[in-house]
């Protein structure tokens, strides 16, 4: 007998309805094949589905059963299909009665016959949604993950037999309860506070108004002088993913399999600190079947590239198009996909191979040729889209020994954390009317026109700047986005003349 | 005690015996039995009507080690398609003779106490 079912592919964020059509033929060799371009994950399906099954207590049909994946023209991929395979081949012998009305099964078989988490049911859950599909079936583990799209009935599925009896009306699964956004919040507590780190009080301000505005940061400074640590601090300056920036990474955090099992919604901003061994497809995205690199899991939070300018020029370069248009464009053979990476760039650097260029105690050891060769890397493109660079020199000895009082003092993350909040509250009302701007840094420069709000003497400076200093237009732009930000953070209305001479001031190098 | 080889052996004479006498029932002639080359084994060679049939038998008592179908590879059906055409070349007075040949397979079960619990007859199994 013939049956179908629905399901879903992944193509790069955008799902697309799967049929997955079984036959059992009660004629010709025993044998269990599947068309319809299947990779090696979709094809090691006949095993586990067959094993599955039987531990499930249900005869395997000893008969010729055919598997095709419509749109057979579609390469497909990933071990989803484990469910709705068996769920055509317990339907086509008659052990499983199908729903009446259209719903999506998705998941991964486990050989005695549960459901394993699957990747992807977030956007299972969205395409249902799109297409008017009610009822979707999906592995429990995953289950979480879909419970936030409304309009649609999510039913974990803990195993087969639980699903054979759901069906035949034996024994019902309550479908998952609609999880509301606003509940789902994990406080993850970051490895550093800013009250432990010392001195660094400019840096310290600078990343305050970089999370506040979502702009990039350059550090250069020598070994062990609490650069990487500052960076790391800065995760929990971080203010949470609004609802909508949270729908944005959920999709590709579920594509990737980042979601924990039992995991829903992110609501935590994105912190990724790649090796700068990554490779450049690591680091972008790619692969024949494109898959979103550290760029696009970074969307809406922080890419850290500890040690910058030892990456890849390549994958440095390559950075480029995200940085500028917040999505990279990936195109192979198989097609062309788009992932948004509309992330923070946080870098840091030595200033010098041996990494004691500049430093007052200590003599730098590099040649000049090492030095041009290392400061290659840093390429003017690159650094031309970053809005606030700054120098962290080496702390004195004699400020490093902590006393509680001195923690005490220092200002905690909690509290800068409230200010970027209010920041990017400001932020948020202004933007309320556009999409995919979220922060100051998102905007396009024909937004700054309308939201500029540049004092006369505030512009009078930016000009003389940008003459005196030969800055390019698109620093030109950059500036007055930090400018706001700085504005914004001290809730002025309208950007001042000390605004932009603060901002100036991150812009400005010594050495050049 | 019948070592393991020899055991084998004459289950598989008692397979191609009761696939025989089967397919001679449903009106097909012997042409040879066990035929090999340097290649492999063809278990019967038999004729239908006007098509040459090639027939590999598997024989299983009881069900504790899968069903006969399970054990016929794509592999085992290709080397016998190999066999097959070279039987064709080496005697060119029967190919001369007969344009089609086909591949079919006779899978038997037996009880425990050798009697016949089913036998599966598939045409043409090499697609």
């Amino acid at each position: 007998m013939l049956t179908k079912v629905l399901s879903i592919a992944n193509v790069g964020l955008q799902g697309v309805e799967i049929e997955v059509e079984t036959n059992v033929a009660e004629k010709g060799f025993p044998g269990f094949g599947i068309v319809g371009l299947a990779s090696k994950a979709v094809e090691e399906a006949k095993e586990r589905v067959k094993t599955a099954i039987i531990n499930s207590e249900i005869e395997f049909p000893n008969a010729k059963v055919t598997i095709n994946l419509a749109p057979a023209d579609l390469p497909k991929d990933g071990s989803c299909y484990d469910l709705p395979i068996s769920v055509g081949v317990l339907s086509s012998i008659r052990e499983m009665t199908m729903p009446k009305e259209k719903a999506y099964f998705y998941g991964e078989l486990s050989l005695d016959g549960s459901l394993r988490h699957t990747k992807g049911v977030f956007l299972l859950a969205l395409l249902a949604k799109e297409k008017g599909i009610k009822k979707i079936f999906v592995p429990r583990m995953s289950a979480n993950e879909a419970s936030v799209i409304d309009g649609v009935e999510v039913y974990p599925v803990d195993n087969l037999k639980n699903l054979i009896k759901h069906l035949s009306g034996e024994k019902l699964i309550t479908p998952l309860k609609k999880v509301e956004t606003e509940e789902i919040l994990d406080d993850i507590r970051p490895e550093f506070d800013f009250a432990e780190i010392l001195g660094q009080e400019q840096a310290k301000r600078a990343l305050e108004i970089a999370a506040a505005g979502g702009h990039n940061v350059f550090m250069m400074g020598p070994p062990g002088s609490g650069k990487t640590m500052l960076a790391r601090a800065m995760s929990g300056i971080l203010p949470n993913l609004t609802e909508k920036e949270s729908l944005e990474v959920t999709k590709i955090y579920s594509i990737t399999g980042n979601i924990p099992p039992g995991g829903s919604l992110i609501r935590q901003r994105p912190f990724r600190s790649p090796h700068h061994t990554t490779s450049q497809v690591g680091l972008i995205g790619g692969g024949s079947n494109p898959r979103p690199g550290e760029v696009s899991l970074a969307h809406r939070g922080v890419l850290f590239l500890d040690e910058f300018p030892e990456f890849g020029r390549n994958s440095l370069e390559a950075l480029r198009q995200p940085l500028e248009d917040g999505l990279v464009n990936i195109s192979r053979a198989a097609g062309s996909v788009t992932f948004p990476a509309q992330f923070m760039l946080v870098a840091a650097a030595n200033p010098c191979p041996c990494g004691y260029l500049g430093d007052p105690k200590k003599d730098c050891k590099c040649s000049s040729f090492q030095i041009l060769n290392y400061r290659k890397k840093l390429s003017g493109p690159i650094m031309d889209r970053i809005d606030i660079h700054l120098t962290v020199p080496a702390v004195d000895v004699n400020h490093l020994m902590i006393t509680k009082d001195e923690i005490n003092n220092n200002e905690k993350s909690e509290a800068i954390k409230q200010r970027v909040i209010e920041a990017r509250k400001i932020q948020n009302q202004r933007f309320k009317n556009l999409a995919h701007i979220y922060s100051n840094s998102d905007m396009k420069n024909r937004h700054l026109k309308e939201f500029a709000n540049l004092n006369p003497e505030a512009n009078l400076l930016l000009k003389q700047a940008v003459n005196k200093f030969n800055l390019s237009a698109r620093v030109y732009f950059r500036l007055i986005k930090v400018a706001r930000t700085i504005a914004d953070l001290e809730k002025s209305e309208e950007i001042k003349q000390n605004h932009i001479a603060e901002a100036l001031q991150y812009r400005i190098k010594n050495d050049e | 005690m019948m070592n393991n080889k020899v055991r084998n052996y004459k289950t598989g004479k008692e397979g191609e015996e009761i696939a025989r006498k089967f397919l001679v029932q449903k009106g097909f002639r012997l042409i040879e039995s066990n035929y090999s080359n340097k290649l492999g084994e063809i278990d019967l060679i038999m004729l239908d009507k006007e098509v040459l049939v090639f027939v590999e038998v598997k024989l299983k008592i009881g069900d504790k080690f899968g069903s006969p179908e399970e054990m016929i590879s794509k592999y085992k059906l290709s080397q016998i398609r190999r066999v097959a055409e070279t039987f064709l070349v080496l005697n060119p007075d029967i190919s001369k003779r007969l344009v089609k040949y086909r591949i079919d397979a006779v899978c038997i079960v037996l009880n425990e106490d050798k009697t016949i619990n089913r036998i599966n007859y598939y045409e043409n199994v090499y697609e």
